[in-house]
């Protein structure tokens, strides 16, 4: 037997659909808020999703070079992926998948996007593409440290209070702590871990002051510089789906709570949740910020970032 | 049924089929057709019978016991040969005949420019015979003696392609270190004679139960070292690099299919079943701190690499890392991670050494630096790499991801239960090891496969049907264990993970009933088995993900039709359009080497990498002095804590 409310989750909320207009929307706002804080205009709201629909109907053009198979299905497998994890994050009380969901499926499946872009990059056989991968790769490996840091004094903190194994893996444990404690963003301990995962946030999702991967003015669009089309729409997509990705797990991480009850109502405060934090961690620091090197960035997270959320790790260890 | 009566024997004689192998291929190999059905016969008869073994010691819970010679215990004292096979015997010889059956196949044609291929038939079949008797004895001393068969094997294999360009060295390397291992096996198992007066593992079990004097525990000490060797943990993993770079592929497979997980076996049968001390605390730090620091340095030694084969010997060893910390946990959910990686370990490296046997096979080199673009010339080979690859990173829904949560879990929970801050390091120490793993492998896709073609690997041309079968194999069998992981974990490893801790069940059967509680002082202290660790890995995910996966094939298609027409198929009549974008030249070679893919990374660690550097200085007596170096830590540190 289907249960065919499981289609529903995965193609409309808060699979696909959802995913989509949010992303597009979300990715719309950021814009507009760089350019009011730079003094401009700015494009409209939905010039993102004008975009997405003039590239889906260009022409394709595959390179000699290419590994055509790989250099298509990289885009589709990244954006798979980024939709998968949104079905694991619980929306308040809301929860596609209940108890499955966990926190080191989410670890894993945030870097398939990552290694989708990488492989299709180097599937192209572009030098500039191979530039680029080899800098998003290590974009990855220094955000993954303060990442796994974060993941383990939230699971420490949150197994503690609740008590039953005294660590928790579990995403459904993390929001019934939040239901019952109220949003781990206000426990002081927990504080210098929000800060660290609002820095790994920009690098995650690739924008400045962390695109070092895609660095146009120097290596142009690093892995994407092959792609054209709609496989370039794609990829574009997934980078607007990453910020919508990373924000929302920001937002079920620390800023959960009690909810409404009614799911449409949570959605739109979880939505709202969403722009704030895209604002704070994304809008502000690409604004007034200028791309760092490849080596200051992975000195950077872990260093400066790792260090925060090491306090709030060793913090959460002596149950504060 | 009629195998029925053949039950009991099928150990031994899957290990004399193998034997009688090596002997009928020294004598008859001179023939190429005689040798080569020689070998298929030897190793597929042998994998039948371990496969009979299956139904009764996995489904059934049987422990198989075999008297050479019917030589059975008389009043209480073993003195006859005996083979002993429960779960955790047949799980690491289900891993050993299937590496050896898989390995012989490929190396038919793998091997054949080669000369002297009656001797690497021979050589091949007393390794696999001499790893699949070595997990399956219940006498100390014929462990010994196979550990030396399968040390001799590994040296005269390594030096297989003699004339290329290290093989020797890397021979000398193996055999001094190997022999250092072999004598601290011997020398520890005398020491447990004169202590014992028995060499059976069963008695020694029995009599050594709560009865660590400083004698057993210097033995105990010994033995753990020398096992520590045998499975190429940091420290002593030195001259495994240079070995499995140096051997044929298909020998790169047994070393870290097998050879290692023997040692990996020795550990566990040693510590939980002979010694049963794995409940002392400063044990579990033993072996974690050794898992740990085989993690950190095998892997970010591998980053350093620029040759295909090292790099994987480099991450062999990172991988085995992750193995001993899962079993040092002692927690049920530990020993089951630990074996499920064992296995997926077996499986996904394999692979990855038939891979790059497949690359050199075609494209005559194994180094990052001189390839480039053979996706397009190896497309299934392509395939296969990327699938194992992304089974060693760990990504869903491939096997490493399952056996990397069931670890991660395993850490985190030992962390909160007691085992304190360190545990948390461990797991994080787990975690990115797991994403450096993943960028080496990018480097290697990268540099290998993808990138821009080199004019001089044109002729390159797809490996034979024959390599690619067991290629094929193992790929399928990453994606089965990763997508059915409950099959996998409720067949396989709970039935090897309830016999490391069934410990008088093992001295019972091999004793007789009633020995083990008339003769242990302490009752065995079994770790309490629930079916709960399965439930960790819950296939339904895996549904969703399907189902999503089949969307985006979909998708895949809709967009391959949208472009076909813009796609130029070959290379008249196209214009610049259709070339990689070079910024106004017309053509130009790339210039990121392999090596300097990681620069940001490598930048900020140009400390510690100077400093391995220095350490992996090549010079055998420099690893001899690690390996005795780190046997009298260890024989201190048991003394203190023990």
């Amino acid at each position: 037997m289907i249960n065919w409310w499981i289609l529903f989750y995965i193609l409309i909320f808060p699979g696909f659909l959802f995913c989509l207009v949010a992303a597009f929307l979300l990715s719309g706002i950021d814009r507009k808020l760089v350019a009011r804080m730079q003094k401009r205009i700015g494009p409209p709201i939905l010039q993102n999703f004008y975009d997405f629909m003039k590239l889906m109907g260009k022409e394709t053009i595959i390179p000699h070079e290419a590994n055509r198979a790989v250099f298509l299905a990289a885009p589709v497998v990244g954006l798979l992926a980024l939709v998968t994890v949104v079905l694991f994050i619980p929306i308040y009380r809301f929860s596609a998948f209940g108890g499955i969901a966990d926190v080191v499926v989410i670890l894993y499946l945030l870097t398939v996007p990552a290694v989708a872009l990488i492989v299709g990059g180097a599937a192209s056989g572009s030098p500039y593409a191979g530039v680029g991968i080899s800098r998003e790769m290590v974009a990855v490996l220094s955000y993954e440290l303060p990442l796994v840091m974060v993941l383990l004094a939230i699971g420490k903190k949150v197994g503690l209070a609740l008590g039953e194994n005294a660590v928790t893996f579990s995403m459904a444990n993390i929001a019934a702590y939040q239901n019952l404690f109220g949003p781990l963003i206000a426990k002081w301990s927990m504080i210098p871990a929000a800060l660290a995962m609002l820095l790994v946030i920009p690098c995650e999702v690739g924008c400045h002051p962390f695109d070092v991967a895609e660095a146009e003015t120097e290596i142009c669009e690093g892995p994407l510089v092959e792609y054209s089309g709609a496989p370039l729409g794609i990829f574009k997509l997934n980078y607007y789906l990453k910020m919508f990705v990373m924000t929302a797990l920001f937002t079920a991480l620390f800023l959960g709570g009690r909810g409404t009850g009614y799911i449409a109502l949570d959605a739109l405060v979880f939505f709202l949740c969403c722009v704030c934090v895209t604002a704070v961690s994304m809008s502000l620091v690409r604004a007034v910020t200028a791309r760092l090197k490849v080596e200051q960035v992975f000195k950077f997270y872990w260093t400066v970032v790792a260090g925060l959320a090491l306090i709030s790790l060793v913090l959460a260890w002596f149950g504060l | 049924m009629m195998f029925e009566r053949l039950i009991p024997h099928c150990p031994v004689l899957a290990v004399m089929t193998l034997f009688l192998g090596a002997f009928l291929t020294a004598i008859f190999g001179r023939s190429k057709a005689a040798r080569r059905i020689l070998l298929m016969l030897a190793s597929l008869l042998s994998s039948f019978f371990m496969a009979l073994l299956v139904k009764p010691v996995f489904f059934d819970g049987q422990i198989i016991s075999y008297w050479m010679g019917n030589w059975a215990p008389r009043a209480g004292y073993a003195i006859g040969i005996g083979f002993e096979v429960d779960g955790l015997s047949l799980f690491f010889a289900l891993l050993v005949s299937l590496t050896v059956l898989l390995s012989n196949l490929y190396s038919l044609r793998y091997i054949e420019r080669d000369d002297c291929g009656d001797y690497y038939c021979t050589l091949a079949l007393m390794l696999g015979g001499s790893v699949l008797s070595l997990v399956q004895t219940g006498d100390i001393f014929t462990m010994f003696v196979m550990i030396e068969i399968m040390t001799f094997a590994c040296v005269a294999l390594t030096a297989f392609r003699k004339r290329s360009e290290g093989a020797l060295e890397a021979a000398f390397k193996y055999l001094i270190v190997g022999c250092i291992g072999s004598s601290l096996v011997l020398t520890g198992v005398i020491l447990l004679y004169a202590q014992c007066h028995t060499l059976n593992m069963a008695q020694l079990s029995a009599l050594l139960a709560g009865n660590l004097t400083p004698a057993t525990v210097f033995a105990f000490a010994l033995l753990l070292t020398g096992f520590g060797v045998k499975s190429y943990a940091v420290p002593f993993h030195f001259v495994a690099a240079d070995a499995y770079m140096a051997a044929p592929s298909s020998v790169s497979m047994l070393f870290s299919g097998m050879v290692n997980k023997a040692g990996v076996y020795g550990v566990i049968r040693l510590c939980y079943i002979i010694m049963q001390s794995m409940r002392l605390p400063a044990l579990q730090t033993l072996l974690v701190t050794l898992g740990t620091l085989s993690m950190f340095v095998g892997v970010t030694m591998a980053l350093r690499q620029h040759d295909f084969k090292r790099l994987l010997a480099f991450h062999s060893i990172s991988q085995i890392g992750y193995v001993l910390t899962a079993l040092g946990l002692c927690t049920a959910l530990g020993i089951a991670g630990g074996l499920y990686h064992a296995m997926n370990h077996t499986l996904f490296k394999g692979l990855l050494f038939l891979c790059a046997g497949a690359v050199w096979y075609a494209a005559g080199t194994t180094d990052l630096d001189r390839m480039g673009g053979l996706s397009k010339r190896m497309p299934q080979t392509c395939a296969i790499f990327l699938i194992a690859a992304f089974s060693i990173s760990g990504l869903p829904p491939f096997n490493g991801f399952v056996s990397k949560w069931i670890i991660y879990q395993a850490t985190f929970e030992k962390a909160a239960e007691g085992g304190g801050f360190g545990y948390i390091v461990v797991t994080v120490v787990a975690l990115v090891t797991s994403v450096m793993t993943l960028a080496s492998f990018i480097k290697v896709a990268q540099s290998v496969f993808f990138g821009q073609e080199r004019p001089e690997l044109a002729h390159v041309r797809e490996v034979p049907l024959s390599m690619r079968i067991p290629m094929w194999i193992l790929a399928v069998l990453c994606v089965v264990t990763g997508v059915a992981p409950g099959l996998v974990l409720t067949y396989v490893v709970a039935p090897a993970t309830y016999a490391v801790t069934n410990v008088t069940g093992y001295i019972n059967t091999m004793m007789g009933a009633g020995y083990a509680e008339s003769v242990m002082t302490v009752p065995a202290q079994s770790i309490p088995v629930d079916a709960s660790f399965a439930g960790y890995y819950s296939p339904v995910s895996w549904l969703i993900l399907f189902a999503v996966l089949l969307l985006a094939f979909a998708l895949v298609a809709l967009l391959g039709k949208g472009s076909r027409g813009a796609v130029c198929q070959d290379d008249t009549g196209c214009d610049d359009k259709y070339a990689v974008f070079f910024g106004g030249e017309r053509v130009t070679r790339s210039t990121v080497a392999g090596s300097d893919l990681f620069w940001g990374f490598r930048y900020n660690f140009r400390h510690y990498f100077r400093w391995m550097g220095n350490v992996h200085s090549g010079v055998v007596n420099d690893y001899a002095a690690w390996a005795v170096g780190a046997g009298a830590v260890i024989i201190l540190y048991l003394y203190a804590l023990l």
